[in-house]
């Protein structure tokens, strides 16, 4: 086994309190790039 | 008055299904045709193979719910295609088989106006000798009842475990060209971190095993993403996790034989080996139905919408990796030969895969297919019934609404492990999902602002509040539609 993420990363990664920040964090984030909208890709075709 | 019919209840059925009736009134029918009768919220399916959620809680009968909103519903299978209807039926229809009650085994014509195939992927075991979920201990996630199964081989294995014997876990793709990677990645996460629960994890060696030529390929030929203000490669995100976690992985392997025990695959170097498992959970080859299609007199036009999965508006021109573009890929997901059909999520062929296709040195080609999961399914089938929606309400065929894989953004959020304080997740989103080197030509096709990864508790309980959200909106209550596929 080889430890690549530290103890303090994993501690971060864990803490309820950081944790829920950056729930709120992701949260908005994907909605934003998932609600944000899709379309085509040939509208530039002649 | 207008009659539409889905085939298929699954994510992409029942969101087109529900947009339908939710923005057509009553004097139009909407019909679904499935086999199923329970909606399944399959991205928990992983939750229920590590016993930490009953089945119970990812479905829910559809019967009763399509009464009460007023959309038809047939328990029966598709068999055939008459897009033009036949010498005695004017209409076009499609001809199903109900599998239950009175009338099981009786065939009906079903007409309709406008035809949405959410059929989805077969689960193709047959394609891998030996590969049946429950037997040579391996086991599926791909259903409830194969995730029941899966947790009842996986905890008999811990029970061996805690009486002292050593255990090898093997989980991953199960067949040369399968998909849904993201799947099996979760749910290796997930056992690794039940065995740690169960304090048992010094006994087990967790493999994982895949088709991929990189870890953190996920059928989407891997991504350059933002991880905590760096540009990492997915593979170097996965390697991280994977050490991190101990598990070992194969890479390249194509799985094409399953015996009691030991799953027999052929690596890009053409050798063919052996891996011995006492638990393997292996995702089978995705495929078509296999449905045929008549024209009026009844001669055989499967090739005009089959091709495998349903022919859409996609460019099937063969062509080499280096001349692939997101302009191949479909943006209404309307069958060209016939107009009022089309084919979201799953079910329409893609016009090629994703991951740079690879052959070994017998010339088997090993590399996995394209990944359609659950949120594109979603957008796409929303699309194709606003599409219709606006062709019966405008009288002419209106094609506004568009969605390309190629301008669409996903989420993938994997969980690492359940438990509100205990759990764990990794959060991917990538945009867009098809890599367009046209556009961002120094990213490896993506946009760096939108793609990104996260590891911790959060993503649990992002995906845990996804789960909950989606199970709301697939029943339909109050303001379901206010939250987004």
């Amino acid at each position: 086994m080889t430890q690549r993420i530290s103890k303090y990363q994993k501690f971060k990664m864990m803490n309820p309190i950081i944790q829920f920040f950056k729930f709120i964090y992701l949260s908005i984030k994907i909605m934003i790039i998932v609600a944000g909208g899709h379309g085509g890709t040939r509208e530039n075709i002649k | 008055m207008s009659k539409i019919v889905i085939l298929g209840a699954g994510i992409s059925g029942h969101v087109a299904a529900s947009h339908l009736r939710r923005k057509l009134s009553k004097q139009h029918e909407v019909i679904v045709v499935s086999p199923n009768s329970n909606y399944q919220w399959i991205p928990s399916n992983i939750w229920v193979g590590i016993g930490r959620m009953k089945s119970e809680k990812i479905l829910f009968p559809l019967a009763p719910l399509y009464k009460r909103k007023g959309i038809g519903y047939k328990q029966a299978k598709a068999i055939s295609f008459f897009p033009e209807g036949d010498k005695n039926e004017e209409k076009p229809y499609v001809l199903a088989e109900y599998i239950i009650g009175d009338k099981k085994g009786q065939h009906e014509k079903v007409t309709y106006d406008y035809l949405i195939n959410a059929t989805g992927p077969k689960l193709n075991f047959e394609a891998t000798e030996g590969l049946i979920p429950g037997q040579n201990k391996t086991y599926s996630v791909c259903t409830y009842t194969h995730a029941d199964h899966a947790w009842e081989g996986l905890s008999e294995v811990i029970q061996q475990m805690k009486q002292g014997k050593k255990a090898k876990i093997l989980i991953g793709t199960g067949h040369a060209k399968a998909t849904c990677q993201g799947a099996a990645f979760e749910y290796i996460l997930n056992v690794e971190q039940e065995l740690r629960k169960h304090k048992v994890r010094d006994m087990a060696e967790v493999t994982w095993i895949s088709n991929e030529y990189q870890l953190g390929d996920f059928g989407m030929d891997g991504m350059l993403l933002s991880y905590k203000g760096m540009t990492l490669k997915s593979h170097e995100m996965v390697e991280m996790i994977f050490e991190d976690r101990d598990i070992k992985w194969i890479l390249g392997a194509g799985v094409n034989k399953v015996k009691d025990g030991i799953a027999y695959y052929e690596n890009l170097d053409g050798e063919i080996k052996g891996e011995v498992y006492d638990f393997a959970m292996l995702i089978p080859a995705f495929s078509g139905h296999g449905f045929k299609a008549y024209d009026k007199n009844e001669n055989d036009i499967t090739e005009k919408l089959f091709k495998g999965f349903m022919i859409v508006d996609a460019d099937y021109t063969p062509k080499p990796y280096e001349e692939w573009s997101v302009r191949d890929w479909p943006e209404t997901y309307q069958n060209p030969s016939y107009r009022n059909i089309f084919a979201p999520g799953i079910a329409f062929a893609p016009p090629h895969a994703i991951s740079k296709p690879r052959k070994s040195k017998n010339e088997t080609p090993i590399f996995p297919s394209p990944p359609r999961t659950g949120m594109p399914s979603g957008i796409t089938a929303k699309l194709v019934a606003d599409n219709i929606i606006d062709s019966i309400k405008n009288g002419k065929e209106s094609l506004h609404h568009k969605g390309s894989l190629g301008n669409m953004g996903a989420a993938c959020i994997a969980s690492a492990g359940f438990g509100m304080t205990k759990g764990s997740g990794v959060s991917i989103t990538t945009y867009p999902i098809v890599p367009d080197y046209e556009k961002y030509p120094k990213t490896q096709g993506r946009k760096l602002s939108k793609t990104f990864g996260e590891i911790g508790l959060a993503g649990h309980w992002l995906k845990l509040a996804l789960h909950h959200a989606f199970i709301y909106k697939a029943k339909m209550k109050p303001l379901w539609w206010l939250i987004p596929e």
